[in-house]
């Protein structure tokens, strides 16, 4: 739910309408994929970062944040970005607090860092971004998450971090 | 689905529900929001033409003439929200 810094609703009413808007547009999973056992710790395993946050290098084509039925395309991050090489395109969460410090919903910078403490062993060279306005479930499972799901099995990752804005 | 949901107003011919979700995608699932986000794009595209200035008729004409539905229709979406910017207020969370 978005909540403004004052603690209040930033969009009120917002829930009530989900349903009618967005009606049957949840994933229904009934041959559900049980999740792979880490081979190796995490002290020495390569981790991929996969964010719906709309997190993007500049200067690469932005989200289709105004097309009705949603933008089906990713975005290759590399891990190495700094912040300020990096921009956001979505409309549908607050960014006030990722302006300040990108880190609260694209934890790249956190990431590195557990790296040096060695917490983690280290990181793909790309991270993966999209954005969550998908309104063509079948369309998100079929062709985005099958394109992204094989961009990182190619970075040859141990874990993947997923992680919704 | 809501694809589907959409594409079954469609062929029932149910503008209710198609208007209703073009209100909700431009208010942020506010819809009398949403109603008023459009008002105001097309007051901020009136504003500019009331003295009558040139425009690049032929640009608008050969776009018209040229280019197909789909892409007509994405930029009428692109139009609503770059209308929307001029205003000056601006609601949603994020940017383009």
């Amino acid at each position: 739910m978005a909540i403004s810094e004052q603690g209040k609703e930033l969009r009120p009413g917002l829930w009530e309408t989900v349903n009618e808007r967005y009606p049957g547009s949840m994933i229904t999973k009934t041959d559900l994929v049980p999740l792979a056992k880490l081979s190796k710790p995490l002290c020495e395993a390569r981790l991929a970062f996969v964010s719906t946050a709309g997190v993007q290098p500049k200067g690469t084509l932005p989200f289709d944040t105004v097309h009705p039925v949603g933008d089906y395309s990713f975005r290759r991050v590399p891990s190495a970005s700094k912040p300020a090489d990096l921009e956001i395109h979505q409309l549908k969460y607050p960014t006030f607090g990722a302006k300040r410090d990108l880190n609260v919903i694209f934890p790249i910078e956190r990431l590195r860092d557990l790296v040096t403490e060695k917490f983690i062993g280290s990181l793909t060279e790309n991270f993966f971004s999209f954005i969550g306005y998908n309104m063509d479930p079948e369309r998100l499972e079929r062709n985005l998450a099958e394109e992204i799901a094989a961009a990182v099995e190619a970075e040859n990752p141990d874990v993947a971090l997923l992680a919704p804005a | 689905m809501s694809l589907a949901y959409l594409k079954t107003a469609i062929a029932e011919g149910d503008s209710e529900k198609l208007i209703r979700y073009v209100r909700l995608h431009f208010g942020d699932g506010n819809e009398a929001r949403g109603a008023k986000e459009i008002d105001k794009a097309w007051i901020e595209a009136l504003k500019p033409l009331l003295e009558i200035p040139p425009t690049d008729r032929e640009f608008i004409l050969q776009t018209l003439a040229e280019k197909d539905a789909a892409t007509l229709a994405h930029l009428f979406f692109h139009l609503h929200f770059y209308f929307v910017g001029r205003s000056g207020e601006w609601i949603h969370d994020g940017n383009l």
